[in-house]
Parts: structure tokens; C-alpha cells; sequence
């Protein structure tokens, strides 16, 4: 039968597509048919991205199948890096599909779309078709060690820690806490909390020499050889001060220490990675930190996606929801919002950031039709397009640590981030 | 004959495309948008899916961009092909000559809900797990509830003609769709319901139209936006799995529950002992059960709590009259309430030597009068079996049987077989034994009084020949109506044999 796609249909597979394409194909092609066999994208309408694009392109099956489609030799790398932006690597496909949750048992097996995309990122890299706004996002952060969240203004390595000013915080020591580019530069309001919080409880901790960026957006992006890079740096300054433990304050943070470091070091990788929202939450219920200020605020909370769908961390925060005086929680389980999202994550704000923008409206939305005046995040890359999105519809938009430590009597001080517009964020 | 053919495309479509939908990032003629809009879940012929591609895709907003699109298209005699989902399991949506994907995904909106009258108007690219997390709040459903319920669509569900697992309580995808608007293959919008009304459940004017836009697979338009029936959220839901040691018990129990009179009853499903033995064998999720295990009757009731609860004691009866062991409470709820997960979840079949290869899972479906279902078990799995024995890709995954009528469930089946297919070993010889297979299994449903289809469609090589058979003295309508609606044949070409229709005019 003839077809429409031209003389050179099937040659991509067979040569013009070269080693690269050959050797992608065959270390994703079997995960990929798990996908495509089965072929019912349970998925697709709790993705965020395309709940807003209802473009089937942009869809976690059509990740699997674009894999499948270059091994037919109908597609290569170029054909689909537009398609693979379109992903915030929130996890919720995983979640959701039926391999996943009904094949796991006896396989073990996860369908992994993230680490797909993030291949095919990467792959997209070595392959000359960078995206210009990642692009000139990694050149930045590579640049300045941390990355260009003040848009237009620079980040300055020697200003890394100035939100702890007057905290008194040393540096080094046993446990490490690990403060994002986002939350040092831009939301230092979190930063400032989620310290002073450990301080109160009389834990011992103290900041890097040298704080890089934790690399992961910049896996994210497809930039493996600088995120490494970063790693490197980050780990050599944890072992300088002599670090055992490392509190990582950020969801992001989290799962670059938890996933993307023990890739890169293997055994030779000694740190226990402390998640600072269970930490707290344990504080709390030992009663180490004990929370007495009442806030009469009506609140909902909004999942992180790092922290619910690729950690299945839901409970801890919601635990200190409850535990803070005066607050009414209106609660929406973490499996509804397996389909809800900032779109802040996996740099689709910095190529795409209408799309973040939308994904943001329509969370803060479904906030306020719980008739809330508060919507609570756990994540700082939430919390500025939430924030936007929270200004245009009347809901404020809190960090938990802000609010619990204003519970716990703490003078936060810092600052919740000035808008920075959004071509200032490329 | 002016019929549209996979012919060489021209940009300046793409151009007059863009004129017509004023927006790039919705008129897609990329390699990646066309591939990914060219296969279903069915089996597709990965080998030859070059084949099948589309020349370009566009996401319309609104009834009047595809009006426009579908009247370029009737103009230039270009095929076009309406695709919703595209989760169907028959090719429905699978472009058989290039053309323009009208993708209607974008059309997702809800218009109104209308508590009084009790319906909902939607655009048709809505999904209905979606729609019922925006109803939940006013304690109504759009029971319409397939087992692609997370995934599947609006539009896809009347051009498919769906079934719902709850349809023996509150009907089917025509039974649901009380009206709808639609674009013509000449490009005109109209709307269809009971009569003239858009919120009637009956009327007897005119001629019954809706219903022939319904299970039409995109051959006769594109539905762009629907009003559908809102039914109180149940209070209650009761369901219950039975096991029997021989198939016949089991069939006589699903009989007798499905011919109870219990108005909530809202399906019930038989297991065969090939599907019990799957399960055992290569489920993931399989709880272990005595070896004596070999068939299965499931059933739910929808209602109020006054209704379920005495008709469950009279399910827990009719599910014990003939020897059926009740399951218990995991497995009756957690596998009722995981259903829609558990419909496509096997990664593996096994080849004749036993060794496990990945295979995907294909579901040949068929409408059977009760009275059959034994017989044609047999004779299905023996075709299977003959399939097997010559080519090493297939596997028999088991048959189900469901209860097919909306309000009636007593007389005739929704019949599915599942065949785990080795996808990646198709290539000619073994696609065309795919065909040949289906082709058979669809036979012996014609031979048994059946339907080669309740729900998925008659819409792929191996079915599609059998419709003129299946239709019989009502063929010529088919054929006259089609090629009244559709004069230049560029709605969905190819499908079912429709093609007949304007053969018959080159010979007059």
C-alpha cells in the first residue's frame, strides 16, 4: 500500500537515524511496548499537561509510542523534542496506569514515563535539538552555580545563603540542610521558616560551604553532563564539612538526592537524605516543636507532585495541617490530586510557561471552589505560579513551613518572591 | 464514481486549514501529530503502520471549524476522520486512507447542567470519569460506564455505539445521549434528538434519527456537542462474585439472576473456565482459589438503599441456587471497584511451549442470544486453539460473557473473547491469520443468531466483510443512506464495506 510520509519512510530506522537512535531504541524499546501493547492511557486525563493541551502528542502514551514509532523508522529524536517538553515529571501517569498498578506485584514493575522523558531529553541534547529557553537557562545556571530564578537579575554564588540572615546558622557540621535556588533567591520566606522551625526544635544543623544547585532541573532538562556536575561539587562540600545527613528542605531537592545522586555515585554514596517535611511533622508529634498560635485561616492543601505521586509522601504535611490551632483544613485526598499539578515542574515554565500558567489557574480554582481562603503548598516551585494564579482569584497561597512556624510563634521574615516576568524566567 | 482516495496532499490544504481554524498550534501536519493519531488499542499491524498514517490532525473548537474543515474536505474529495479518544477496539478511528484526524478532544467543555430537566450538554471530547467529577457535587452521574471509563470520550462512545457495564440499570451510550449536534459529511450542522426537543426521552415525529448516528464509527459525521441524561447517584452499590466448579451452573445462575426482575440489577458477568484458567495462570492480581474454581458469576446492583439491600439477599440466593460459592467481600468489592484497571493490564501471554513472551490483549467482542452461549464458547475456543497450534503468537486469554440489553439484561450477551496477541512478531503472514481468525470467531457469531458486534464495531479487514451479510435485505438502506449523507465517501472511507455503496452507482 502507498503511504504519505514520503520516499524516506523507514530509512530512520535503518540508518540516517545513525548509532544514537539505534542504541536509544534498544534500551527503551521493551518498556515502551508495555505501553503501547496494552494501549489504554488511563493516564492521559490525569496529566496535567494535557488536560490543558488535549493534544494527544503531548500524552505519556505517546511518549511509549513515539519509541516505538523510531524504532519502525518513522519518527526520530527531532520529529518528537517538541512533544517531550510537554511534561512537568509529576509521576501521575505512573501512578495511574494499570501496568503499574496491577502488573507491580509480580514484576516489580513501574511503567516509567519520567525516566523516559528524561532519557529523551537527554537524548534530544546530545542530539543538537536543544530548546533555547532550557538552553539558555542551563548556560545561566551554569554560570552562577545556582539557577537564574530572579529572571533577569542574576544569582550571585555569594548571595546563595543570604536568607539566612540573622538566623546565626553555621556552616557544616553532621547534618546539612540543603536550601533550592528557588527558596535561597526568590521565596526566602521558606527558607527562613523551615530553619528557624529545626532551630526551635533544637536541631543541630548547619549550611554548605559552597551551595551549588542540586543539578536535578537541569536532569530534568536533559542536561546530564552539568547536572553531574553539580552533584559533584555538592557531594565534595558535604564531605568537606564533614556531613552526614542532609535535610533536603525541597521536594525537587528530595528526589535529585534520593534518585538522580545514588545513579550517578553508586555505593560510593554514604549520606541519609532527610526529607524536611517529614522531619518536621515528627518534631510536632514528639513534641519537640509545639504549635499555639492560632491561624484562622480556611486552608486546602495542594500535593506537591514531587512529594505525592513520585514519593508518596501525603501524610506528614496533612499531619501538621491538623496539629496547627485554629486552622479549618479542607481536605481533597492525595489520590484526586494525582491529577492536579502547579506545572511548575520538569522546566516546562521556563519553554511553556502559559501552559504552567494554566495548569496554576486551574488548581488554584478547584481551591476555590472549596471556598477556601488559603491554598497550601509544600513546594516552592508551586508556589510561584500558584501564587499568580492565587492573586487573579482572590486565594492566598502559604508554604506550610510559613505557616506552621507562624503556629510555633516564629517570625518568619524573608520574603514570598516578586513576580518576575515570565520572559525574564528564559 | 467521485470517491475519495488516499491521494498525494496538497499544503495548500494545510494553509486553507489554518484560514479556517486561526490557530497553528490546532492544525498539525507534523510527522509526530500524524503518527500519533493513527492506531487504537486494537492490534495494530506495527509493521505496516506507515500505512495508516494521517496527512494532517486539527483540534477544533467549535461545531462550526469542523463544519468548515469537513466542507474543504467534501470539496477536495479529501477523507476525513473523526477521532475522539481513540481508544476504541475495532479501528474505528484508525485512518485507512490519509486525510484530515478531525481530533475533537478540544471540545471538552461543559455547556450546561440542567438539575430540573436532569441533563447535561456537553462538548463532545469530554471524558466521562471527568464530567462525573464535576457532577458529583449536585449528586447526579452520566452513568455511561465502559471499561476505557478513565480514558475514553464523549464522541467516541455514540460514534462507537458503546456498552456500559452499568447498562442493565441505566442503559447504554443511545439510551444515555438524549440529543446531540452534529456535522454532516456535506459540512451542515444539525442536531438529532427524540423529535425536535433536545430534552426528550421520547417523541413520535418524524423518523427516529438519533439513532442512526449512533455505533456509525465516524461513517455519517461528527458529533460535536451532546445532551445526556443525569441519573440520581446512587446511594447504594452491591456486588458479588460466585464460584462454581462446572460452566453450565455458572451459566444457569447468570441466567437466573439476569432473568430475576431486581430493577437494580445493573449487569452480570459469567467467567468461562479458559478465562478462570488465564487468571490462575497468569494474572498478577489472581487471588488463589481452590482448584475446584473453575467459573465465575459477577454481579452488581445500583439504587437506593430501600432497593439494593433486599435485592442483595435475593442475588445472595439466586448466586447459591445451583451451587455457587460466594467469594466473599475482597474479592466482590475490590474487584468490582478495580474493574476498569483490570481490563487491559496483562503484559505477557504464553507461547505453545509455555515460555512467557510480552503480547498484547485483544478483545473480540460479539452480541449472542443467551441460548448460544455455551455452544459458541466451545466452538470459539477451538478456533483459537486451531490459530494457536499454526502460529506461536496467540494465546486464549478466556472469554466473558455480560448482559447486553439496557433495562432487559435477560435474553442476549455482550460475548468477548481475549486473545493475547505477540505484537511484535506481526508481520504479513501473521496479520493476515489475525484477520482470517477474527473472521471466523465473527462467523460463528453470525451462525448462532449474533452480531459480530455489541459495542466495539464492525470496522476493521477480517469483520467488515461480514456486514452486508449480517445486514442482509437491509444492506441497500445502509448503502442508499450512506450515499445520500455522504455523496463523495470522505467521512471515515474504507469502514464497513461502504464502499459498496457508491460501486453500486458507477454500475447504474
Amino acid at each position: 500500500m502507498p503511504n504519505n510520509l514520503g520516499d524516506g519512510a523507514g530509512a530512520k530506522a535503518d540508518g540516517t537515524g545513525g548509532r544514537a537512535h539505534a542504541e536509544f531504541v534498544e534500551r527503551w524499546r521493551d518498556a515502551a511496548y508495555g505501553c503501547y501493547s496494552s494501549g489504554h492511557k488511563f493516564c492521559r486525563e490525569v496529566c496535567p499537561v494535557t488536560q490543558v493541551t488535549r493534544n494527544e502528542n503531548h500524552t505519556p502514551t505517546a511518549f511509549h509510542a513515539d519509541i516505538v514509532a523510531m524504532e519502525q523508522g518513522l519518527l526520530d529524536v527531532g520529529d518528537v523534542a517538541d512533544d517531550f517538553v510537554h511534561c512537568t515529571q509529576c509521576g501521575a501517569c505512573e501512578l495511574r496506569c494499570p501496568n503499574t498498578l496491577f502488573t507491580g506485584d509480580f514484576y516489580r514493575h513501574r511503567t516509567r514515563t519520567v525516566e523516559v522523558v528524561k532519557a529523551m531529553r537527554a537524548f534530544m541534547v546530545d542530539a543538537g535539538h536543544e530548546q533555547p529557553g532550557w538552553k539558555r537557562w542551563i548556560e545561566q545556571l551554569v554560570d552562577a552555580h545556582s539557577e537564574p530564578v530572579l529572571g533577569a537579575v542574576p544569582v550571585e554564588q555569594e548571595h546563595v545563603a543570604d536568607w539566612a540572615a540573622g538566623l546565626d546558622l553555621p556552616v557544616g557540621g553532621e547534618a546539612v540542610l540543603f536550601v533550592d535556588c528557588e527558596a535561597a533567591f526568590y521565596r526566602t520566606s521558606y527558607a527562613r521558616a523551615i530553619a528557624q522551625l529545626l532551630k526551635a526544635a533544637g536541631v543541630e544543623f548547619g549550611l554548605m560551604r559552597e551551595q551549588w544547585c542540586c543539578g536535578g532541573p537541569a536532569a530534568e532538562m536533559g542536561y546530564v553532563e552539568q547536572a553531574r556536575a553539580f552533584a559533584e561539587h555538592n557531594v565534595a562540600d558535604w564531605r568537606a564539612v564533614g556531613a552526614r545527613t542532609i535535610i533536603a528542605a525541597d521536594p525537587h531537592d528530595y528526589i535529585a538526592f534520593t534518585e538522580d545522586y545514588p545513579s550517578y555515585f553508586g555505593d560510593d554514596y554514604e549520606f541519609e537524605i532527610v526529607l524536611a517535611v517529614e522531619l518536621v511533622a515528627d518534631l510536632v508529634r514528639d513534641g519537640r516543636l509545639t504549635l499555639t498560635e492560632p491561624i484562622e485561616r480556611v486552608v486546602t492543601y495542594h500535593d506537591p507532585c514531587r512529594l505525592n505521586k513520585r514519593k508518596g509522601v501525603h501524610a506528614p504535611p496533612r499531619d501538621l495541617l491538623r496539629a496547627v490551632p485554629g486552622l479549618t483544613f479542607v481536605d481533597v485526598d492525595h489520590v484526586t490530586q494525582w491529577s492536579y499539578c502547579s506545572g511548575a515542574g520538569g522546566g516546562l515554565q521556563v519553554e511553556k510557561p502559559e501552559i504552567t500558567a494554566e495548569i496554576s489557574r486551574r488548581r488554584v480554582e478547584r481551591a476555590a471552589g472549596l471556598e477556601v481562603d488559603t491554598l497550601v503548598s509544600a513546594c516552592p516551585w508551586s508556589e510561584r505560579p500558584l501564587a499568580a494564579a492565587g492573586d487573579e482569584q482572590g486565594i492566598e497561597v502559604m508554604d506550610l513551613f510559613e505557616l506552621v512556624a507562624e503556629a510555633a510563634g516564629i517570625e518568619v521574615g524573608g520574603s514570598t518572591g516578586v513576580p518576575v516576568a515570565r520572559e525574564g524566567l528564559q | 464514481m467521485s470517491v475519495a482516495t488516499r491521494a498525494p496532499f496538497d499544503s495548500e490544504v494545510v494553509t486553507e486549514l489554518r484560514a479556517i481554524i486561526g490557530d497553528d498550534q490546532r492544525v498539525l501536519p507534523n510527522i509526530s501529530s500524524r503518527v500519533n493519531r493513527t492506531r487504537v488499542p486494537a492490534p495494530f499491524p506495527v509493521h505496516r503502520w506507515a500505512d495508516f498514517v494521517p496527512d494532517v490532525a486539527v483540534l477544533p473548537t467549535t461545531a462550526e471549524e469542523v463544519s468548515e474543515v469537513v466542507k474543504l474536505a467534501n470539496r477536495l474529495r479529501i477523507p476525513v476522520v473523526p477521532r475522539a479518544g481513540g481508544t476504541g477496539l475495532a479501528d474505528g478511528a484508525v485512518p485507512l486512507r490519509g486525510g484530515i484526524v478531525v481530533d475533537v478532544k478540544l471540545m471538552n467543555q461543559i455547556k450546561e447542567i440542567d438539575l430540573t430537566d436532569r441533563t447535561v450538554t456537553v462538548g463532545t471530547g469530554i471524558n466521562m470519569l471527568k464530567l462525573n467529577e464535576e457532577l458529583k457535587r449536585y449528586g447526579v452521574i452520566y452513568p455511561d460506564n465502559p471499561a476505557s471509563y478513565p480514558c475514553s470520550i464523549v464522541g467516541g462512545r455514540i460514534g462507537t455505539g458503546g456498552w456500559s457495564l452499568l447498562g442493565a440499570r441505566y442503559g447504554h451510550t443511545r439510551d444515555l445521549v438524549m440529543s446531540m449536534e452534529l456535522v454532516l459529511p456535506t459540512g451542515e450542522i444539525i442536531e438529532v434528538g427524540d423529535g425536535g426537543g433536545r430534552k426528550l426521552r421520547k417523541s413520535s415525529t418524524g423518523f427516529m434519527l438519533k439513532q442512526l448516528f449512533m455505533g456509525h464509527q465516524g461513517t455519517l459525521g461528527i458529533a460535536t456537542e451532546a445532551t445526556l441524561e443525569l441519573v440520581p447517584r446512587p446511594e447504594c452499590e452491591f456486588s458479588a462474585f460466585f464460584a462454581f466448579d462446572d460452566y453450565m451452573k455458572a451459566y444457569g445462575t447468570a441466567g437466573a439472576i439476569a432473568r430475576s426482575g431486581l430493577a437494580t440489577l445493573a449487569g452480570v458477568v459469567l467467567f468461562d473456565e479458559w478465562k478462570v484458567r488465564y487468571l490462575r495462570r497468569d494474572d498478577e492480581a489472581y487471588i488463589e482459589q481452590p482448584a475446584d474454581v473453575v467459573s465465575v458469576v459477577a454481579v452488581a446492583l445500583y439504587g437506593t438503599r430501600a432497593e439494593v439491600e433486599p435485592a442483595s439477599r435475593r442475588v445472595m440466593e439466586l448466586g447459591r441456587s445451583e451451587g455457587g460459592r460466594y467469594l466473599g467481600d475482597e474479592i466482590s468489592q475490590g474487584d468490582w471497584a478495580s474493574r476498569h484497571d483490570r481490563y487491559a493490564t496483562p503484559l505477557h501471554g504464553r507461547r505453545r511451549d509455555g515460555q512467557v513472551v510480552p503480547m498484547c490483549w485483544h478483545c473480540e467482542d460479539a452480541a449472542l442470544p443467551y441460548s448460544a452461549l455455551p455452544k459458541v464458547r466451545e466452538e470459539w475456543h477451538a478456533l483459537v486453539a486451531r490459530y494457536i497450534e499454526r502460529y506461536d503468537i496467540f494465546d486464549d486469554w478466556g472469554m466473558f460473557a455480560y448482559t447486553n440489553g439496557a433495562y432487559k439484561p435477560w435474553g442476549d450477551y455482550l460475548v468477548e473473547i481475549d486473545v493475547g496477541i505477540w505484537e511484535q512478531e506481526l508481520n504479513d503472514d501473521n496479520w493476515a491469520a489475525w484477520v482470517n481468525l477474527k473472521r471466523e470467531i465473527a462467523e460463528v457469531s453470525l451462525a448462532h443468531g449474533g452480531s459480530i458486534t455489541a459495542c466495539h464495531g464492525a470496522t476493521r479487514e477480517g469483520d467488515a466483510e461480514l456486514v452486508p451479510t449480517e445486514l442482509g435485505s437491509a444492506w441497500q438502506v445502509v448503502k442508499a443512506i450512506k450515499r445520500t449523507l455522504d455523496p463523495n465517501n470522505i467521512m471515515n472511507p474504507g469502514k464497513q464495506m461502504l464502499d459498496e455503496a457508491y460501486a453500486e452507482e458507477v454500475r447504474t
